[in-house]
């Protein structure tokens, strides 16, 4: 798996999802979580021998629709369903050929392709419901600096100095979708839930990290343990799973956050298929105010794989030795036209 | 309620548990399982080295006692590893280079059995068909599901699991292993042919018996088993906390590769 692409297929998705909005419907029936109706008479919210509704099982939660509202649709929540179903004819495989080289990227080979995984169908023109506009709010002045800061901090090292240079995700860190909160991933976008007496545990198949989510109600960690993930703590309200995640690490830098990065998110299984997944993102030392997203995951057949994501990364490495490579070639070059 | 039933019927159909003293009975679950819920550590040193080992300098002699490798009984039983001879040459040769060869200097998947006895806590949380094996080590993570799940689809770090309920004994079969693994930091190690049944069986209210046989036809004569107590976590609010360990191989594995400062 060439791990060297994957940060620029995180920028692909939203840049194809930008372009031709494509929406795909899964079950014949457009679904939006505007028109998510109370279950239907039939159906009731299975339980775990210890009473807690049962998420148990594995999700998808892949997406096409963009988390912010692309500019085309300033001012639509929807598109109409007919925009829908055009955008599900005009979805085609991706492919990615490096020019000069025989290397090429067939999602469709190994079965990564948008098209072939199992997600629920939208509407709706973005993931953000709240602010109404559907784009993340504004910097604080405060976020700006620090956006700054680091942009300057890039400008003194290459691309490919070290591994610090790339992304998290390329690094086989932390993957940009895992948060939380959780966003739809470029494949093999799969979550699993697991539940015993006390616990809600959230398996994320990129990169094999489990949430571990007591509902005791004990009190987060203290301030001095930080995580990439934060720290999660989670009750049922109703048939509703609400967890609120603080303790992050000024590194996680989800969509520009510091370390006082709050989310709340909410899960509740609204049929037999269909988890239905909200999150709100609070950090008042980033964003002038908070914001809100929701998402369905569909449920898909498991069971998830191992991805041992560092201890097969040829990507870092090569691309890493080959911007060494192409370094040793320029000077080689500038010394024989030197002489 | 009728499924629950049938379930414990079968399960006392099974073939009794091998002659040992049993006379604790687990806790169970909401749905009638032995509980095996909660979080747990092995207390010995055996990710140091599998087999009895005296107190031994560590990688870096200004670390000192800090750096050293302690002593201890080892959990083989009979303290004996049975390697074909070509595998007891290359275990020799993983020990002599094991301070820069260990896949855990490199924050590698830890495979199984190690990860029950990696100096982390792990957290077993059981679910109606599957039980989750959690460990601190790396996030590594292991579904076993209680019902058949076919043979492995491909190799992993941390294999193929199926569970299964033997009395109060869950027993976990485990294949589809990789070769990249090893047993402890002194160079045990074992093929992608390798084999491991698990047995928890718990032995009081906060102690499991962890037993682990493993057969390798390509490195070992014959089978041979390790076993340990497993202790419960007992701490109020005891948790699992992160240990994203890539970022500190990152020098060992990269640096050979990063840009040299200009001349």
């Amino acid at each position: 798996m060439n791990r060297g692409l994957a940060g620029s297929m995180g920028a692909m998705t939203v840049a194809l999802a930008l372009a031709s909005m494509t929406l795909v419907r899964v079950d014949g029936q457009a679904r939006s979580s505007a028109a998510v109706k109370a279950p239907a008479k039939t159906w009731s919210q299975p339980r775990t021998p210890d009473g807690q509704p049962d998420l148990q099982g594995v999700w998808s939660n892949a997406a096409i629709t963009p988390l912010e509202r692309p500019a085309a649709f300033a001012g639509r929540e929807f598109l109409t369903e007919k925009e829908l179903a055009d955008n599900e004819k005009a979805l085609q495989p991706r492919t990615r050929e490096s020019a000069g080289t025989e290397a090429h990227y067939d999602f469709l080979q190994y079965g990564l392709d948008p098209l072939q995984a199992k997600r629920a169908s939208s509407r709706r023109t973005s993931l953000i419901v709240d602010p109404p506009d559907g784009r993340i709010p504004p910097l604080t002045p405060e976020a700006k600096k620090r956006a700054a800061a680091r942009a300057e901090a890039r400008k003194q090292t290459g691309p490919f100095d070290g591994p610090e240079s790339r992304s998290l995700g390329e690094r086989c860190i932390l993957m940009a979708g895992e948060g939380p909160p959780m966003l739809p991933e470029a494949y093999n976008s799969n979550i699993q839930f697991q539940q015993g007496p006390g616990y809600v545990a959230i398996l994320q198949e990129e990169i094999h990290d489990v949430r571990i989510i007591p509902l005791d109600g004990r009190p987060h960690l203290g301030p001095n343990i930080r995580q990439l993930m934060g720290d999660s703590r989670g009750r049922w309200e109703g048939d509703t799973l609400v967890v609120d995640t603080t303790n992050f690490t000024d590194t996680t830098n989800f969509r520009g956050s510091s370390e006082n990065l709050h989310v709340v998110e909410r899960f509740r299984r609204v049929d037999e298929e269909t988890i239905l997944y909200e999150f709100t993102v609070e950090d008042p030392t980033t964003w002038t105010r908070r914001w809100k997203a929701e998402l369905s995951m569909v449920k898909t057949k498991g069971p998830i794989f191992e991805f041992a994501c560092h201890e097969g990364n040829y990507g870092l490495a090569n691309n890493l030795s080959g911007a060494r490579a192409q370094e040793k070639a320029a000077e080689e070059a500038a010394k024989r036209s030197g002489k | 309620m009728i499924v629950t039933v049938a379930v414990l019927a079968a399960s006392l159909a099974v073939r009794p548990v091998a002659s040992q003293d049993r006379t604790y009975k687990a806790h169970r679950t909401a749905d009638g399982k032995p509980d095996l819920n909660g979080i747990w550590q092995a207390l010995n040193s055996a990710n140091w080295d599998i087999q009895d080992h005296s107190t031994a300098p560590g990688p870096w002699a200004a670390l000192g006692a800090a750096g050293a490798v302690p002593p201890g009984q080892g959990v083989v039983e009979g303290d004996e590893i049975p390697y074909l001879p070509a595998a007891a040459a290359k275990k020799k040769e993983n020990f002599a280079n094991r301070w820069t060869r260990d896949p855990e200097i490199r924050c590698y998947l830890p495979g199984v059995p190690r990860a029950a006895y990696m100096p982390h806590p792990f957290q077993i949380i059981q679910g109606t068909k599957t039980i989750m094996i959690a460990y601190q080590y790396a996030g590594a993570v292991r579904t076993i599901p209680m019902d058949d799940p076919g043979p492995s689809p491909t190799d992993s770090w941390m294999g193929w699991s199926a569970g299964r309920w033997e009395g109060d004994t869950l027993v976990v079969d485990v294949t589809g292993f990789n070769d990249q693994s090893w047993f402890d930091r002194a160079g045990n190690f074992h093929s992608d042919a390798l084999h491991v049944v698990e047995r928890y069986t718990p032995r009081s209210p906060d102690t499991i018996l962890y037993e682990a046989t493993i057969e390798d036809p390509n490195v070992f004569t014959r089978p041979w088993k390790m076993s340990m107590p497993l202790y419960r976590r007992v701490e109020k609010n005891a948790q699992l906390l992160e240990f994203k360990c890539v970022e500190l191989s990152e020098e060992l594995i990269y640096g050979h590769l990063r840009k040299k400062a200009s001349k």
